[in-house]
């Protein structure tokens, strides 16, 4: 690049890692918050940009803290194993919005095959099981037991 | 020894006793043995709440007031450092929900039926206000909602005089006086906050004729105002104590910009038990609002010691800080937060005050107000005045006592109303006579007797 004087064109461009993702709260958050891992040179005011002017959306106020990743985990030659760090973001969502964290994983209703197969299934491992068990007269007594 | 091996010898069987003949034995005036009560020490729940109940009796026999509020703050743990004036978004209902708040906006109508007879004889003759100034209504003093026996014999306030002193305060600070340019984010303290302190002495100061309980009154300058107390439990997450429940513990530090404090309490508004509303639940922790944690003195403190004739508040005037001026959360584009700022700043404020003068007179969670607690404030940045009535009937707040609570305490408040538009050249332009009417009639409430 070209040496930078002043009033002269700024030439570099900066392309930062920075990326945002959804997460479930661990702890359970009031309405108008949103809980996300963002990358860690990320700040505040880069967090408020990014929502507000990539995906509009809202952005009353921004809270960040960054999660140590613990290093106590040891590997099969004994080495310390760390979970990587990383950045989480509370927002406060503007303007009186509320956020809940989807059901990613709903219950699906099941057919009928499929819940037939099922009672099927159970029933077969209910009689592998009897199967496996001795006499119910010998009261649990194993069955090479005896004279 | 000898006598020993005689008594011994004497009568085996029989007592010995000190008088000759042996009577039947005398009826048991009390029980042989002690009470059979759970330890103090031992690690189980009755010994807790053994434990807990001497507590509460300790504090309950404590001679002097000052005993009382050093065993109720003595054990000191981790609490919520509860700020009046906070950036937090929505913090009303937050304060609502840990102090047992209603929010009730605009002003009682009691007050403003009160505060509507000394009106303005500026104005043109009013029917009511025109009662006023007849000689007949002195006599009537049996009447509960006449308030005039008092102003009766006084002539109807002059609007015209109270808006010049007014006026004269705000450009005495604001044109005539040569101020250097105020330091960075030192805006409130280079202008309003001089014009609030001059306003109000000189209105106090006027109106102390009308008003016998402001002559009695005591003005303080930026005093320091401090409550703790308990509400709700939660379950400790972390440390040596991880998996107790506790109950939360929360503090007000707050240094309003003037208070008035009386000798006597202010009237009730709405009777002790009333039900204007409800208040919010939140299921969430504290914390997350956000409110901070920290470890130092449970301060109970209404300005004065206990010894201060002047135990009950008046009105507290509050002045908004640079950092949670208007202009920076329009800049922010939180406009809807504005209103909240003034709200959070009146509850918690008057909520702690009248909640510190309670304490001061006896009363706490578990020895609940036989009477309300009313007290004012006025909320400003200078320009913009809010105006904010508490009425306390309720202390009780930790767990046990909050279940069978039914009382509530009650906050009237008002949007934020500008005083004045500007000030140009030695004129202000567009004063607002409706907001130095609710200020002065703020000034002037006082209890039915004087």
């Amino acid at each position: 690049y070209p040496l930078f004087q002043r009033g002269g064109p700024q030439l570099r461009i900066f392309r930062p890692n920075f990326f945002m993702l959804a997460v479930r709260p661990g702890v359970p958050q009031p309405e108008d918050t949103v809980q996300f891992r963002v990358s860690m040179e990320m700040t505040k005011v880069d967090i408020r940009n990014y929502l507000e002017r990539i995906y509009n959306v809202p952005v009353a106020a921004v809270r960040t803290r960054i999660q140590y990743g613990a290093n106590n985990k040891r590997n099969h030659k004994n080495q310390r194993e760390k979970k990587p760090d990383y950045k989480v973001a509370y927002v406060q969502l503007g303007q009186g919005q509320t956020f809940q964290f989807p059901n990613l994983f709903p219950e699906k209703e099941q057919d009928t095959e499929t819940r037939s197969f099922d009672d099927f299934r159970s029933k077969y491992m209910e009689k592998e099981k009897q199967k496996q068990e001795g006499d119910p007269r010998r009261g649990g007594v194993p069955d090479w037991f005896g004279l | 020894m000898a006598a020993l091996g005689a008594r011994g010898l004497l009568r085996p069987g029989r007592r010995w006793f000190s008088q000759t003949e042996p009577t039947a034995p005398s009826p048991a005036s009390g029980p042989l043995y002690p009470p059979v009560v759970a330890s103090l020490t031992a690690k189980s729940k009755a010994a807790q709440q053994r434990r807990r109940e001497l507590f509460k009796q300790q504090v309950h026999e404590a001679g002097t007031v000052e005993e009382k509020l050093r065993l109720y703050g003595k054990l000191q743990r981790p609490k919520y450092m509860v700020y009046p004036q906070t950036f937090a978004l929505n913090a009303d209902r937050w304060y609502r929900s840990f102090t047992n708040t209603v929010f009730v906006p605009g002003m009682p109508p009691v007050a403003a039926a009160a505060g509507a007879a000394p009106e303005a004889g500026g104005a043109p003759a009013v029917g009511a206000p025109g009662a006023a100034t007849s000689p007949g209504a002195a006599t009537d003093s049996g009447a509960a909602i006449n308030p005039e026996p008092a102003a009766g014999a006084l002539p109807p306030l002059d609007m015209g005089e109270l808006r010049s002193l007014a006026c004269d305060a705000l450009l005495q600070e604001s044109f005539y006086q040569n101020k250097k340019r105020p330091f960075l984010y030192r805006d409130q303290e280079h202008t309003p906050g001089p014009f609030l302190t001059q306003l109000v002495s000189t209105l106090a100061a006027f109106l102390s004729g009308r008003n016998p309980l402001l002559a009695a009154s005591s003005l303080d300058l930026k005093p320091e105002v401090n409550y703790y107390w308990q509400h709700g439990e939660e379950v400790v997450a972390h440390g040596h104590r991880k998996g107790r429940v506790d109950p939360v513990r929360f503090q007000i530090d707050d240094k309003p910009h003037l208070q008035i404090r009386v000798p006597k309490q202010l009237p009730e508004v709405v009777p002790l038990d009333s039900n204007l509303g409800d208040v919010p639940v939140i299921n969430h922790k504290p914390s997350k609002l956000p409110l901070f944690k920290k470890q130092y003195e449970n301060k109970v403190y209404i300005g004065s010691k206990v010894a201060d004739p002047c135990c009950y508040g008046h009105t507290q005037f509050h002045l908004i800080p640079d950092r949670l001026k208007r202009e920076r959360l329009i800049k922010a584009r939180l406009e809807d937060q504005i209103e909240v700022v003034y709200r959070s700043n009146g509850i918690a404020s008057l909520f702690a005050w009248t909640a510190a003068q309670a304490m001061y007179q006896g009363f706490w969670s578990e020895a609940d107000v036989t009477r309300p607690f009313v007290s004012q404030a006025v909320v400003t940045d200078g320009k913009y005045f809010a105006f904010f009535c508490y009425q306390l009937n309720t202390l009780a707040l930790t767990a046990e006592t909050l279940k069978n609570n039914p009382r509530k305490n009650i906050c009237w408040g008002t949007e934020s109303k500008p005083l004045y538009d500007v000030v140009e050249d030695g004129n202000v332009k567009d004063f607002n006579d409706e907001v130095l009417l609710h200020l002065v009639r703020f000034l002037l409430n006082r209890p039915k007797e004087l």
